[in-house]
């Protein structure tokens, strides 16, 4: 029943023969010369972009910017031979503090074998010789000061060996336990008790009288150390030198016309010069330098070195002459300058020494083309990792907030309603919120946290990207009610196609060039967000290089006067970026724009 | 597979032929930044003449062929220089408004019938577009003037003073944020200077009541949104008549509009018209308008006049193809038949026009003297004209 | 025979729902009543109702052309929308072919939607921008496997050649088209799927005159071939006039006249037929009509007036028409009006 009336529906129908019947019109565009398909150019919507896109010299000078960007930051890394943080070290010669020099104004004092003297007892001397004692007592021991020349002192101290009791003359003198006196001593004892001097001398041996009431202590003296300002310091390293040598030599020196003294059987020989005097050892073969004396005190800066005679000698004349500086070869033999500054009374000398120094901001050079900055990295070559980082930040944050705008704009648009009353209201909250003063919290977090730079990038991309995903959002929104109106919509709804064809051969399309504009302008802004995070220390942290990080590296007036290749270059870089991709994006949008359409 | 070759082939566009059409259409970079060299040169040249100060009156100065016309148009050129080629949007126009009398210009779309009406305004959108040769004469009271050439800052009196404009979208020609009576209080405050702010409103209100708007004073206070299109377009016209100027135009006034409603329009334009005895230069696709309307009617097509002639004329003879076919292709009561008559094709493009009849091709009459030059105006009558080579027999006037 | 066999390869099977029960009217509105809410502050709250079409009926007959006039604002737009249920229905109803539009569920109305297609006035809007000709056309018939994905090519060459465009238009894009031409493509766009129905909004109104003709003469040249109906709205009566074989008049959501295109054009019976027809301006200098202005302008829909909408414009205005809506009534052979000005079949007053 069916199939008849259907057959006779279609019989009672026109036929559709497509093929065989002439068309109702035949008249269009016959290829006559006027037809304008024949004198105007055609090309589908792309190309027709992509036409105006490449007429705008500025938008191609953008591309050219962003191309050179891309080859840089990602092809010029793996081309650099240098790496990311590797830190440049060089051995170099460095103006060291190798010496000093003074004119020693001090006493100084040898101690005797066996005594403590010691610094106090040194600081009592001072305080002695200074209000004009000959005595002075440390630690119950009493010192004798005994001048032997100019600013040269034998402080001498005594024990007791003898009780002596004087009554009416008569002198009994008992001697303490194990000392055995002699005759002559005990005569000299009597005699001084009984004049009442308190210092004798007996065979050479100074002994003292102490009175304490009618008992009296006898003391016999010995040595307890020398007090000079001269210096006496061994001419090899590995010498030591002895108090009877030091006692001998300063008195050696000193003397008049004395060129060499014995002690313990050993004869010295003194070579005198001006400010310093060599001691030599005469052993039967000829004579080896045993010790300097000199009113200078030589000190190396560093304790384990040693200074050699021939170099003391040559400072010495060196500081006398009152030269700047003087050559002198090392132990190896080869010659070193150094340099002679004086402070006051102290000279310095400076020796240029070899060490393995990091090169701080060095200058642009064929090894360093932009030089390297104050971790002694390359500077080209952290613009470049910089690069890759500032892309590619730049490129995932604009992917992700355009992915979280594309799809609730989209929502929000084609839904409508409380969709869009809800993702809108949504938007506004992230509208109001301070960005700058949440992100420079969440730095510090991070800083609290000691979040690995890596990882910390991956936290600012997303960081970004939610803070950024609004504006999209908006905008795609609006396109997409403005398209959902459009006559075309309304006729694939007619034609009853399905939702998501709709959507995504019909809306996506023309929301398209919107967004490819949006993101583009928005790419640069990234990058100029990123740059000011970092800068402020809140983005890319060191050793990760980043071009807003590589600009702090820069702080004080100083530096950025001195080492301009430091930043301009990174700062050139930021800007040209920013401008290349908002060139490109002008001429997008211009190139989209309906409204110049021929 | 047999999908990849066929994105091959439309990837070089090879495709039924298509590619070969499109390399000869090609236009390189190089030749359209030619091009634009090109025009920019010329464009600079004319800007820079018309740019002058103190143009000594005599140079735009003169005088009138026919003292019967308020409005003479010799042989217009109004072309844009764009990127790919002149369009020569009007292209040797000439006739004449006379004084008092209502002058139809027909025509579809991008025949360059408001192009010539924006000429006499000095309204073309420059530099692109230039009227680049021919005479504007405009008859003002006590000297005639050419407005091709009259200095910018003179024109700017004579627009609304003595030659206003009656656009097509009213609510795009009134300024949305401005209430509707203190737009036409400013163009009778600005022609009239010295006259004191009561009575400008005074006049306006005049004005408004003029125009068929029964509450004046309400309506003085509204915003254009306020009102409907009819009202807004008679809003308008308050507004181009109030310092009464001698010619009107009217680009396409009531196509905007709905049928009962222009018929409110076209009745007053007519009233209007008797009452203040001005001219009314009518532009109009619409051929019922133009014979309700004009007195003459002028028939463009691609930038030049194809026939023109008094309404009668036109109507009742009309003598070119296009203007026969234009009004064939319209349905009517009288001639009912099942098959419209219609012009093939789409008008040209024009872009570097052939020297031939421009409506050679789509031509239900041509024959071989079509395929010379293109035809000059030939007269029909002492009033009738048209450029077609079917009445080259009758006469030649002009070239 | 051989036609009809290839026919029915090249195209797709007829549903047998699709054979008209009543075989006299295609579709048949009945009482259609579409409000747009006025909403406004923060929670929407409704304040009102845009009536666009309040309570209208008509049927169309299998194979013939309604034409719908009425000035901007009077709802025909809207008329054309809900019956493709574009717009949702407030109340009323519309039956395609004994199905009940507005009753379908969203997958049985996804496979009717092929049967009702509609045709815009804009061109320029109504094409996506970034899409081929081709893919226009032949989009929604490949979604719906109309035709065998071996033959799609021929039977969109086939389509695009019944409305006037070439083949090598299928890669070109929207944008290198005239107005005319643009057209064409949507009238091709809604052919491709088959329709026996077909609503022209307007078609021709942003064409030129000697374009307008075109389209015209292309739209009955497809109505005579493939059987079409047509819903054709258009202000333009002489377009109506010259398309149609039953025409309706529309005034602010109303349907105020309806009759067959011979005794409205000959003899309008309602008070705003008469004005609308003596407002169309003749092409003849010599013919002075007598012609009836009508005062002022449409109320707003959101406001109209009350009793007959059209008494603040009428000349004839009676006491009764500030108070009751006028119904439809029959005058004659067919000729519905609404108007109090007629009573049992004839003019009273």
């Amino acid at each position: 029943m069916m199939d008849r009336e259907e057959s006779i529906q279609i019989k009672d129908r026109p036929h559709k023969n497509l093929h065989e019947d002439k068309p109702p019109e035949e008249h269009v565009s016959r290829s006559s010369a006027l037809s304008d398909e024949q004198r105007l150019k055609v090309l589908s919507p792309g190309m027709l972009v992509i036409k105006r896109f490449l007429r705008n010299r500025l938008a191609i000078i953008g591309l050219i910017i962003i191309a050179f960007m891309f080859v840089f930051s990602f092809i010029g890394g793996l081309v650099s031979p240098y790496d990311e943080s590797q830190v440049f070290k060089y051995i170099g010669t460095m103006s060291k503090e190798y010496a000093s020099v003074t004119y020693n104004e001090e006493y100084r004092y040898v101690m005797a074998d066996g005594r403590d003297y010691n610094a106090a007892a040194h600081a009592k001397f001072i305080l002695a010789r200074n209000t004009g004692k000959t005595t002075f007592t440390h630690q119950d021991t009493e010192y004798v000061i005994v001048e032997e020349g100019d600013a040269f002192y034998r402080i001498v101290s005594s024990q007791p060996i003898a009780d002596i009791t004087s009554f009416r003359g008569i002198v009994a003198i008992n001697a303490l336990d194990g000392e055995a006196l002699t005759e002559s001593l005990r005569a000299s004892a009597t005699e001084a008790i009984l004049s009442g001097a308190t210092q004798f001398t007996s065979e050479g041996v100074l002994y003292t009288v102490t009175q304490n009431g009618r008992e009296y202590v006898l003391g016999r003296t010995g040595d307890a150390a020398i007090e000079s300002k001269n210096i006496l310091e061994p001419a090899v390293a590995g010498t030591t030198i002895g108090y009877s040598f030091a006692y001998e030599a300063e008195k050696a020196v000193r003397a008049e016309n004395v060129s060499s003294f014995t002690v313990d059987g050993q004869t010295f020989e003194i070579e005198e010069e001006e400010n310093l005097s060599v001691i030599y050892a005469v052993t039967d073969g000829g004579k080896t330098p045993y010790a300097i004396f000199s009113r200078m005190a030589i000190q190396p800066i560093s304790q384990d070195v040693f200074l050699s005679l021939a170099f003391k000698k040559q400072l010495i004349e060196s500081v006398a002459a009152g030269e700047a500086g003087f050559v002198q070869a090392d132990q190896a033999g080869a010659e070193i300058e150094y340099s002679l500054s004086r402070l006051n009374n102290v000279y310095t000398v400076k020796s240029d020494t070899l060490t393995h120094l990091i090169s701080i901001h060095e200058q642009p050079s064929w090894t360093h083309w932009l030089g390297t900055d104050k971790h002694g990295m390359d500077v080209m070559t952290r613009l470049m990792y910089g690069g890759r980082i500032s892309l590619t930040i730049g490129f995932i944050v604009v992917l992700l907030e355009s992915a979280i705008g594309v799809i609730l704009g989209g929502l929000a648009g084609y839904f409508g309603k409380w969709v869009d009353m809800l993702i809108m209201r949504i938007v506004d909250v992230f509208n109001c919120i301070p960005f700058l003063p949440l992100l420079i919290i969440l730095g510090s977090i991070m800083d609290t946290l000691e979040i690995d730079p890596q990882l910390r990038i991956y936290y600012l991309m997303f960081i970004l990207g939610i803070m950024s995903w609004p504006g999209i959002a908006r905008m795609v929104r609006g396109q997409i009610l403005s398209l959902r109106e459009q006559e075309f919509m309304i006729a694939a709804e007619a034609t009853g196609l399905s939702v998501g064809r709709r959507i995504f051969k019909h809306l996506v399309p023309n929301v398209v060039p919107q967004l490819i504009v949006f993101a583009t302008m928005g790419l640069g802004s990234v990058i100029l967000y990123e740059s000011t995070l970092s800068f402020l220390g809140l983005g890319v942290k060191f050793p990760l290089a980043s071009w807003g990080n590589i600009i702090s590296g820069v702080t004080t007036a100083y530096e950025m006067t001195n080492f301009w290749f430091v930043w301009i270059p990174a700062g050139m870089l930021i800007l040209l970026t920013v401008l290349g991709f908002n060139f490109v994006g002008d001429g997008l949008r211009d190139a989209f724009d309906p409204k110049m359409k021929r | 597979m047999e999908q990849k070759k066929g994105l091959i082939q439309k990837w070089f566009g090879r495709k039924n032929g298509r590619g070969s059409a499109k390399s000869v259409n090609y236009m390189s970079a190089k030749e359209i930044r030619q091009i634009s060299r090109e025009n920019r040169r010329i464009t600079d040249e004319f800007e820079r003449v018309r740019n002058r100060e103190n143009v000594p009156e005599s140079e735009y100065t003169a005088v009138m062929k026919d003292p019967g016309n308020i409005l003479e148009i010799e042989d217009l050129n109004t072309w844009f220089f764009t990127d790919i080629g002149t369009v020569k949007a009007v292209d040797g126009v000439t006739f004449s408004v006379p004084r008092g009398k209502t002058v139809g210009v027909v025509g579809e779309s991008g025949c360059g019938k408001s192009v010539t009406a924006l000429s006499i305004m000095q309204l073309v959108q420059r530099p692109q577009g230039q009227v680049v040769k021919g005479e504007l004469r405009f008859a003002t009271d006590d000297l005639t003037i050419d407005l091709v050439r009259i200095p910018t800052e003179k024109m700017q009196k004579i627009r609304g003073n003595e030659i206003s404009m009656i656009f097509q979208e009213p609510m795009t020609s009134l300024n949305p944020v401005f209430k509707v009576g203190m737009q036409i209080d400013e163009v009778i405050a600005l022609h009239n200077e010295g006259m004191k702010s009561e009575e400008v409103k005074a006049r306006t209100i005049e004005m408004i009541k003029l125009v068929g708007i029964a509450n004046a004073e309400g309506v003085y206070d509204m915003y254009p949104h306020e009102l409907s299109g009819g009202m807004r377009q008679r809003a308008m016209i308050a507004m181009a008549l109030a310092c009464t100027p001698k010619l009107i135009i009217a680009d396409e006034p009531t196509t905007a509009l709905d049928v009962t409603i222009q018929a409110q329009i076209m009745d007053l334009l007519r009233q209007l018209k008797e009452r203040i005895n001005s001219s009314i230069m009518l532009i109009t696709h619409d051929l019922g308008v133009i014979a309700e309307m004009a007195d003459y009617v002028v028939v463009m097509y691609a930038g030049r006049i194809v026939e023109q002639g008094t309404a009668a004329e036109v109507f009742h003879h009309p003598s070119h193809p296009y203007t026969v076919g234009l009004m064939a292709s319209r349905p009517s009561r009288i001639r009912s038949a099942e098959q419209l008559y219609s012009i093939p094709g789409s008008v040209p493009n024009p872009i570097d026009m052939p020297n031939y009849c421009y409506f050679r091709d789509r031509c239900n009459r041509a024959f071989e003297a079509c395929n010379g030059d293109y035809p000059p105006t030939f007269s029909i009558s002492g009033t009738h004209s048209a450029a077609c080579y079917h009445y080259s027999a009758v006469s030649e006037v002009g070239k | 025979m051989i036609d009809d066999k290839r026919m029915k390869e090249d195209r797709f099977e007829r549903r047998p729902s699709e054979v008209s029960l009543t075989e006299a009217s295609l579709l048949e509105v009945k009482n259609l009543k579409t409000y747009f809410p006025i909403s406004s502050g923060l929670f929407s709250k409704v304040k009102g109702y845009v009536k666009a079409v309040d309570d209208v009926s008509f049927s169309i007959q299998r194979g013939t052309t309604m034409g719908l006039v009425g000035e901007s604002g009077c709802g025909k737009t809207t008329i054309g929308k809900t019956i493709l249920r574009l717009t949702e229905i407030t109340s009323g109803s519309v039956t395609f072919d004994g199905i009940d539009i507005h009753a379908l569920d969203r997958r049985a109305l996804r496979a009717l939607r092929p049967r009702i297609q509609i045709i815009f006035q804009d061109p320029y809007s109504s094409l996506s921008p970034r899409m081929p000709v081709g893919e226009i056309i032949g989009e929604a018939v490949r979604e719906k496997r109309l035709v065998a994905p071996e033959k799609f090519d021929d039977y969109i060459t086939g389509i695009m050649k019944d409305c006037g465009l070439q083949e090598y238009h299928k890669d070109r894009y929207p944008h290198e088209f005239s107005g005319g031409q643009r057209q064409r493509i949507c009238i091709a766009r809604a052919l491709a799927l088959n329709p026996e129905f077909i609503v022209c909004d307007e078609p021709v109104s942003a064409l030129d005159v000697s374009i307008q003709a075109q389209i015209i003469n292309l739209l009955k040249a497809l109505q005579a071939k493939y059987g079409l109906t047509y819903l054709f709205i258009s202000h333009d009566l002489s377009v109506v006039e010259h398309i149609s074989d039953t025409v309706g008049v529309m005034y602010l959501g109303n349907l105020v006249e309806y009759a067959d295109k011979a005794s409205i054009f000959d003899n309008p019976l309602h008070p705003y037929t008469m004005a609308l027809f003596s407002a169309i301006p003749v092409p003849d200098p010599d013919v002075k009509t007598n012609r009836i202005i009508l005062e002022g302008s449409i109320p707003s829909p959101a406001n109209p007036p009350e009793g007959c909408k059209f008494h603040t414009r009428c000349s004839y205005c009676m006491e009764i028409c500030k108070l009751e809506v006028p119904q439809m009534q029959t005058i004659g052979a067919g000729h519905q009006v609404a108007c109090h000005l007629y009573k049992d079949g004839r003019r009273i007053g």
